[in-house]
Formats: C-alpha cells, structure tokens, sequence
C-alpha cells in the first residue's frame, strides 16, 4: 500500500540544511562540527522511523513537482531505497566523527568547505535512496556527482586537481548520457518511475534496446567504476581519507551501484534482461572487471589505492549479482551492498589512522606497524577477513548468497569468477596484515593510538562486520529487507 | 488605465523618463532614481498587462485611435507580455544594482548615460510591442543606436572600436531587415503584421517574398549574434563598461531571438518555414554556434569575453529549439531565452562586481577572489551551475524540454548536441571554477565584497534560480496552452 508521506523529504534536507549551517559557522568550528553530527543522527532516526511501515509492506511517497503534464517527480520508499539509506545514514554518523578527528589531526584547511560537501553529498545519496522515478534520480545523481568534486579536489595540489579534473569528465558525461536514456525511455513508455519488474518491454526495438541499455549501464556504471570506465577511483583517493572512507567505498560508488539494481530490477526487469541477453551481457563485464581490478590490486603498493581497486572489484561482485537476474543473486546483491561498505569503510578507516599517525601510505614501509597500532590493525585484520570471505564475518553471508544465485542462474563460470576473486581478495590484502604485525622495518616509526576520535570509528565498523556475521538479530533483519526488496521484483 | 492602454504604458515610462532627465540636471543622483522608478513602473505595468492576458486573449491597442491596416497597432498577448515582464524586471535589476559602479566608471556624464539607457530600453519594448513592420524598424534602430553608445562608454579604445565596429555590422543587419520589409510590402501592400498574416499565402511561392524573407532572416540573424553573424558582440561585450554590458549582454539579443519568433512563427507561420527548409538552417547554424561558442567561450582568459561566447553558444541552443519545430522544444526555446537573460543579467554584475572592487577581469586573477568575495561567488557557482544544467535549478527545465522535444521528433542527432552543450558548458565554467577554487592564492586575502545593492541582486538572482526551477513545470504547462503558434 501506498502512504504519503513528508518523512523522505525530511530525510532529504536535513543535510542540506545542515550544510548552510555549516557555511554559517565558519568562524567556530565547534559549532560547525555540532551540525555535522545533528544532521547525522537526524538522519539516521528519520530513516528509521520509516523502517517498520516498509516492513508491514507499505510504500512511503512524496510527490515532488509534475515535470510536464502527467509526469511526476516523486520520493518513493521501499525496501531496496530504505535498505541503502540505512547503510548510509549509519555509516555518516561515524563517518563524522572520524572526519573531525582526521582533519584535525592533520590540520587540513579549508574545513568549513569540506564539511559543506560532505553533507550535500549525504543529501544527494539520500535523494538517490528514495528516488521513485528516473528523473528524480537523475536529479540527485548529478548533486552528488557536483557535491563530491570539491572533496576529491581538496588538496589543491596538481595532483587534486587533476584527479578532480578526470572525476568531473567521467561522471557528467555519464550524467549526460544517462540524461539521454532517460528521456528516450519518457518518450517511448510515456512513464519514469521505478517499475517494479520494469516498465521496458515492448517499447524498443532489440537494437535500440542495446543502446539504452548501454546508455544506462554507462551512466551508473561511472559511478559504480565498472571497467572501463573505473578509472578516476583510483585517481580519486587523492582526497583525505574519510571522503575515500564513506563516499569512495559507500555513497557515491554504491550509488552506482544502487542505480543499477534499480534498472535490472525496475526499469528493465528480469523478464527482458532474460530474453534479451542483455544481462548475461553485462554479467560478462562484470566478472572481468572483478578478475581485473583484483589482479590490479596486487601490483598497489600504496595502500589506498590497493583499496580503491579491491572496491572496484568487489562493487562488480554486487552488479554481476544484478546482473544474473535470479532471486537469490538479487538478494544476494543488496546484501552485499550494505556488508561490502561495512568492511571496506573500516579498512579505509584504518589506512587513515595510519596516514594521520605515521604518514604511511606505502604498504612496503609498513613493516611492525601492528605493534604500534594494535587496535587499527585489529579492525583492518577483521574487515580483511571479512572481505575474503571468511566465516563468521558479515562478508561470508552475502558471498554465500551471491554464490548460491550464480549456481540457481546456472552461470558455472560466475560462480568460478566468485570463487577465485575470493582467493584473490585475501591474497592482496592478507599480506598486509602480516607485514604489519611482522618484523619492524627499515624505517623508524613512532605511533600511538592516543586521540579517541580517530581510532574508535574503525573499531565500530568492526564491531557492526561481526555483528552481521554472527548475531541473528541484525543478519535476520538485514535479509528480510533485502528480500522484500528482491521479492517486489521476482514476486513472493 | 484601461486595460487597451496597457502596451503603451509599458513603454511609456522608461521613455517619458528618459526624455526628463536632461531635463532634471540639477542633481545628478536624480538620474539614477528616475530610471530606477521608471523601469519599477514599467515592470509592474508589464506585470499587470501578463496578468490581463494570462489566459490567452490579447490586447490591441490604434495609435491614435487609427485602426489597423492603415494605423500602427500595439499588441500584447502572453508572449509579448512575458517578454516586456522580462526585460523590464532584468533592467530594473540591474540599473538598480550597478548605481555605484556607473558612478565610478560613468562619472559626470551620468545623466546622458541613463538617458541612452532608458532610451535603449524603450527601444526594446517597442520592438516586443509593436505589431507593424516599419514601425519595428523603428525601435530596432532605436535599440542599436543606443547599444553602440552603451557599448562605447567603455573607459578605452577598445570599447569605442568595438563600438565602430558593432556600428557597422549592427547597420547592415538593420538595412537587410529594411530591404527585406521592402520586398514584402512591394507583394502585399501592408506592414500591419496580422494583414500581412493574411495576404500573405498568396503571394508566397513568388521570387519577392522569397527574397523578402531571406533577408528578414538575415538581418535578424546579424542583430541577434547568430553563428556566423556574430562578429560584433564578444568585442562589444567585453569592452563596453561593466554596467553597460550587464544590460546589454542579457536582454538585446533576447529581445531580437523573441522578435524572430514573432516574425517567423505568428507572421510567416510554420508551413513558409517549412517550405524554405529554414527549420534545417536553424538545426545546422543553431548546431556549429554551440559548439563554436563554447570552445571559444573555453580558451578566452577576460571573463566578460568568455560570457560573450557564451552567449553566442547559447543562442545557438535556442535555435536549436526553435528549428526542431515541436511543442515541447519551442517551450524549451521559450524558457531557456527567460532563463539566459536572467543568468546572464548575474554573470555580468558578478564580472562588475569582481572589476568594481579589486580591478579583476581576468578569469586566471580569479583565485584572489576567493576569500575576498565569498557571497559573490556563492552566487556564481549557483548560477555557473544553473548554467550548465544541474537540476532542480532553472537551466536544467529549458534545456531538458529542448531534449525532449529532440527525442520526441526523432532528430537524436539534435538531442545529442543537447546534452552536449551542458558539458561543453561545465567545460568552460568549470575552469573558472577551478581557478577560483583549487588554485591556491598567491598571498592570503580578508573580505571585501562588492557594494550592497550589487550583491543583493547577485543573491536575488541566484536565488530566484531555485525559485524558478520549481516553477518553471508551470510555466511550461501555462505556455502549452497560451505561448504555442498556430500550426506547431
């Protein structure tokens, strides 16, 4: 049933009211940080607050504004949206409280413009989350694509700026023609908003389908750095540490990521994906790209940017998920969606407390470092593991469930790809806990975890890998939404 | 104020005014008043006489009582109206906003200064009002007279060289029209527009009126800096004073895109465009002057010069709406000129803003900017970002509607250049973004914002950017029914 409702737009402003507050307080930065994390747990209880109306089965809706005659530009909450705003919202609060402590610890300037962004980017991911129409989510993805230039660019160096450079040319002209498709798919089904099972059949020819359908898998694909347009992500781990922590693992990425469930699932719909071949089309992409950032990744030595080509494989994990066009690969996906940012967030957070405690970022120079930093390495050891897919991490489940689809789908060769890219995952980031807690060294380093606000939110994150790995409540919960998500597309 | 007296009043204010203030020289400050008090008037008439035509109707007013065809007839009707509503309002913002800066680069010639620019006005308000040929002609050379003399109020000879030079480009399209009302009225004998609406199918497939509407279009294309007609304007824009250009660059070319409308579409009607394939040279022409202009808009370093390019890509655009020949992309069209007189009425006081203060017109001096006008440049990037498209501002309603239309009539070729534009004007906006943002200033700089009223219209504006987004659907669903030509 569908119940209107101010709530999403609520959810929506609220950062966006925060980020002029920001503006406002230049001056004191205790009162700047105070809006920051207002937004952050107003958010998060808003979100919430939504939570048991979408269990019951309900819709929450909010009508926008009528584009042109019949058109209407809507929020829209149900379970895959409210699925990933929860990820968000939650990882934002401490996200927050990471950012405070890391700007400040590295006395970077021009904070007031930082924290601006980084809450307009929070405001576009929600807008993206509750999107009920193509337009809508156009609307939001470019925001976000706008709000998070600032962030990559924000050392000013020549180096920032031309990684902001290359992040601008790849999403506006994903932005454009994702623009395009849009409005090529207003005009031939005479309706935007999201389907569930799709609203595509029957309005284009084999041959045009082709084109929309690169038109949109270009469009989200930017942002979810599907080869080869994966590029400017590691380019853009220039940018301090929390906006490669909650925008480069979380928001923006999965936002593409987000964007392509919703056109496998509800503007394409499996039916056509199926008889069209479309999908099995982009499961192949998919898996190369899983194979190829994961070798990528190997040959890193900088830390982060061994990260950012470990997120792009396993963002291709969660679109080959889509892409099979079964339940359980559906389901399977939208898990991974919230474990994958869980795990990845701590290890950025980790690579961060490195950085502002010892300006590392070359895993070679990290010899000892574990004994230092017992704590971070701790955290990072529990997000590698979980990220390889370790039982009884959180990442073991959705890889289970993304397995069992690619054995449901038949694809014998997706489940192989799965399968090894696993292997690969502990092989590339495995070492790295070993170098840390093994011998010291060439370099002297001295460290301690002194600062709570730096070193608590990787432990946090940790601690939420675990709880979904273990806890029945939180894994219960958790794939109830994804399947009441899943289920509006394949049916009960 | 019967409601038949609307379409004079609108134009009566700033000319009457003008016509004053030589008059009133004892005091110079009375100059900058009485225009401001003029254009506030006018606008409120313009804003009662859209209200008098909203649903549709139109208004005719005789010239002294001198009834059409053989008298002048004055009309407003939803489209005039919205355009006589635009540009007074624009003016009025802008005449507002630059008091001190027409102090400061005007000096003691204030008084002819706002005499010229009101006169200016009058003449584009009785280029929007008037529904005779000749007397179109009129207020077209009144209009240009005007602009060469804005245009040389710039403070070197660059402005006055760009002024000669406006001047003998502006005279030729301004003769072509003529020679062109020439040919018509030698086949029909009328310059009424409505008679002319009528007579005209008759005489249609003749050699005249062939080369009479050849040569409207030409003179026309000439006025409004159509690709490759545009020689005179990124001079004359960069050069002229920075309050001279904040009123020219947003609202003359407009003015003259609205006049080709008027002309071609309620005149002409559809089937003559479509008879000389003239939709097609909208689509080319409309074609190469976005791309042109933007990257020529990309590599210029004055700022004002950039806009000037700017301009000239985006008047491309419009075309490109109007050849397509669709509801929708005309609406578009529509929009998108109401959208580019506003935009650009801000960008051009944020570049006088910039020169008022601190002397810095060139984008690469941009980077010093950045502390010193934080609120100026809050608004710039709204409106750069409206600019390029970025939803739910203003700029994104005309150009999506543009695309739409594309999609709608098949022309994907068209609609790519569509979403093409808003990147190529990321390209150019974007960089100054970039030097202002990214480039780390030379020494560190404390605040020092422009003159009041110059940064509250800058914030008006940019504000109204939101506004207008949210009311451009309306706008567009209003214009669907009152703004569409016969035969679309």
């Amino acid at each position: 049933m569908e119940v209107a409702s101010i709530r999403p737009l609520l959810a929506v402003l609220v950062s966006a009211a925060a980020s002029l507050g920001i503006l406002a307080s230049n001056r004191n930065r205790t009162i700047r940080e105070t809006w920051t994390f207002a937004a952050a747990s107003i958010k998060f209880i808003i979100v919430l607050s939504m939570l048991p109306a979408i269990f019951r089965g309900n819709i929450l809706t909010f009508k926008i504004l009528e584009i042109t005659p019949g058109i209407i530009c809507s929020f829209r909450v149900d379970a895959l949206g409210i699925f990933f705003a929860l990820v968000a919202s939650v990882l934002w609060i401490i996200t927050s409280w990471y950012s405070v402590g890391y700007m400040r610890a590295l006395k970077e300037k021009e904070q007031t413009r930082y924290f601006f962004s980084f809450a307009l980017s929070l405001t576009a991911t929600m807008g993206i989350a509750f999107a009920g129409d193509l337009i809508t989510f156009f609307a939001f993805y470019e925001m976000l694509a706008l709000a998070t230039y600032p962030l990559v660019a924000h050392k000013e160096s020549r180096e920032a700026v031309l990684a902001g450079r290359k992040y601008l040319v790849y999403s506006l002209t994903a932005g454009a023609l994702l623009l395009f498709a849009i409005t090529w798919t207003l005009d031939r089904t005479g309706t935007v908003a999201f389907t569930p099972g799709g609203l595509l059949a029957g309005s284009f020819s084999s041959k045009e389908l082709l084109i929309v359908f690169a038109l949109f898998i270009y469009g989200c694909g930017v942002k979810a750095a599907l080869f080869p347009v994966h590029a400017w992500l590691p380019s853009a781990m220039v940018a301090p540490t929390p906006v490669s922590a909650l925008l480069h693992a979380v928001a923006v990425v999965k936002a593409g990521v987000f964007g392509i469930l919703r056109i496998v699932g509800f503007v394409f719909g499996p039916e056509l994906l199926d008889s069209s071949g479309l999908g099995r089309l982009l499961a192949g992409v998919a898996a190369f790209t899983i194979l190829y950032a994961s070798c990528m990744a190997l040959a890193q030595d900088n830390l982060k940017r061994r990260l950012a080509y470990s997120t792009i494989s396993q963002l291709s994990y969660i679109i080959l998920g889509a892409a099979l066009v079964t339940p359980a690969a559906y389901l399977g996906s939208i898990m991974h969606l919230a474990n994958h940012a869980m795990m990845k967030i701590t290890l950025f957070f980790c690579a961060g407390v490195i950085y502002a405690k010892t300006h590392l970022e070359n895993i070679s120079d990290m010899g000892g470092i574990g004994r230092k930093l017992p704590w971070t390495l701790t955290a990072f050891t529990i997000g590698t593991l979980g990220l390889s897919g370790f039982p009884p991490f959180s990442g073991f489940i959705s890889k289970w469930l993304l397995c069992e689809g690619a054995v449901e789908a038949e694809g014998w060769v997706f489940l192989a790809v799965y399968l090894t890219s696993s292997l690969l995952n502990a092989a590339y980031l495995l070492p790295v806990v070993f170098k840390a807690f093994g011998p010291p060294g060439t370099k002297q380093i001295t460290a301690s975890e002194k600062g709570i606000a730096l070193v608590w939110p990787p432990l946090a994150t940790a601690t939420l890998v675990i709880l979904f790995g273990i806890v029945p409540f939180f894994i219960l919960t958790q794939i109830d939404l994804a399947r009441i998500a899943s289920s509006s597309v394949f049916g009960p | 104020m019967t409601p038949e007296n609307a379409p004079v009043l609108i134009f009566l204010c700033p000319f009457v005014v003008a016509l004053l203030l030589p008059v009133l020289r004892f005091d110079k400050r009375l100059a900058y008043y009485g225009a401001v008090v003029a254009l506030a008037a006018s606008a409120g008439l313009s804003y009662w006489g859209l209200t008098l035509v909203q649903n549709g109707t139109a208004i005719s007013h005789f010239m002294g009582g001198w009834l059409a065809p053989y008298g002048i007839e004055w009309y407003l009707d939803s489209l005039s109206a919205l355009m006589a509503f635009l540009v007074t309002s624009i003016a009025l913002i802008v005449v507002f906003a630059t008091g001190e800066t027409v102090e400061r680069e005007i000096g003691t010639v204030r008084i002819p200064y706002y005499t010229i620019a009101l006169l200016h006005l009058s003449g584009l308000l009785g280029m929007i009002l008037t529904r005779d040929f000749f007397n179109f002609f009129v207020f077209l050379e009144v209009a240009s007279l005007t602009a060469y003399a804005l245009v040389a109020t710039g403070d070197n000879v660059r402005g006055n060289m760009a002024s000669l030079r406006y001047l003998f480009i502006g005279t030729l399209g301004a003769s072509f029209y003529l020679l062109g009302v020439g040919y018509l009225y030698a086949g029909t004998g009328t310059l009424n527009m409505t008679d002319m609406a009528a007579r005209l199918p008759g005489f249609i497939g003749s050699r005249t009126a062939f080369l009479g509407i050849l040569f409207i279009f030409l003179g026309l294309a000439v006025k409004m800096g159509l690709f490759p007609f545009h020689g005179w304007l990124p001079d004359s824009y960069a050069h002229a004073s920075d309050s001279a250009s904040a009123l020219l660059a947003p609202l003359t070319t407009k003015v003259i895109i609205y006049s080709f409308i008027r002309i071609f579409f309620s005149v002409f009607q559809v089937s003559v465009i479509e008879q000389f394939s003239l939709d097609t040279v909208l689509l080319v022409v409309g074609a190469i002057a976005v791309i042109a202009g933007s990257f020529l808009a990309f590599v210029q370093t004055n700022f004002k010069r950039m806009l000037a390019y700017s301009t000239i890509s985006h008047i491309g655009l419009i075309m490109l709406g109007i050849g397509l020949l669709e509801k929708t992309a005309f609406l578009g069209a529509v929009l998108h000129i109401l959208n580019q007189a506003v935009m650009k009425a801000g960008l051009f006081l944020i570049a006088a803003a910039a020169a008022h203060r601190h002397g810095i017109r060139d984008i690469l001096d941009f980077t010093r900017l950045r502390a010193r006008m934080p609120w100026t440049l809050a608004a710039f990037i709204l409106i750069a970002l409206s600019m390029i498209g970025a939803p739910p501002l203003f700029g994104f309603f005309s150009k999506w509607y543009i695309l739409l239309g594309a999609i709608k009539t098949g022309q994907h070729w068209v609609a790519v250049l569509v979403v093409g534009s808003s990147l190529l004007t990321a390209l150019y906006f974007f960089r100054v973004l970039e030097r202002i943002f990214f480039t780390s200033p030379p020494v560190s700089e404390t605040v020092a914002e422009a003159p009041w009223r110059l940064l509250a219209c800058t914030g008006l504006i940019s504000i109204a950017l939101f506004v207008f987004g949210l009311l451009a659907p309306k706008i567009f669903t209003w214009g669907l029914i009152t703004l569409i030509p016969k035969g679309l």
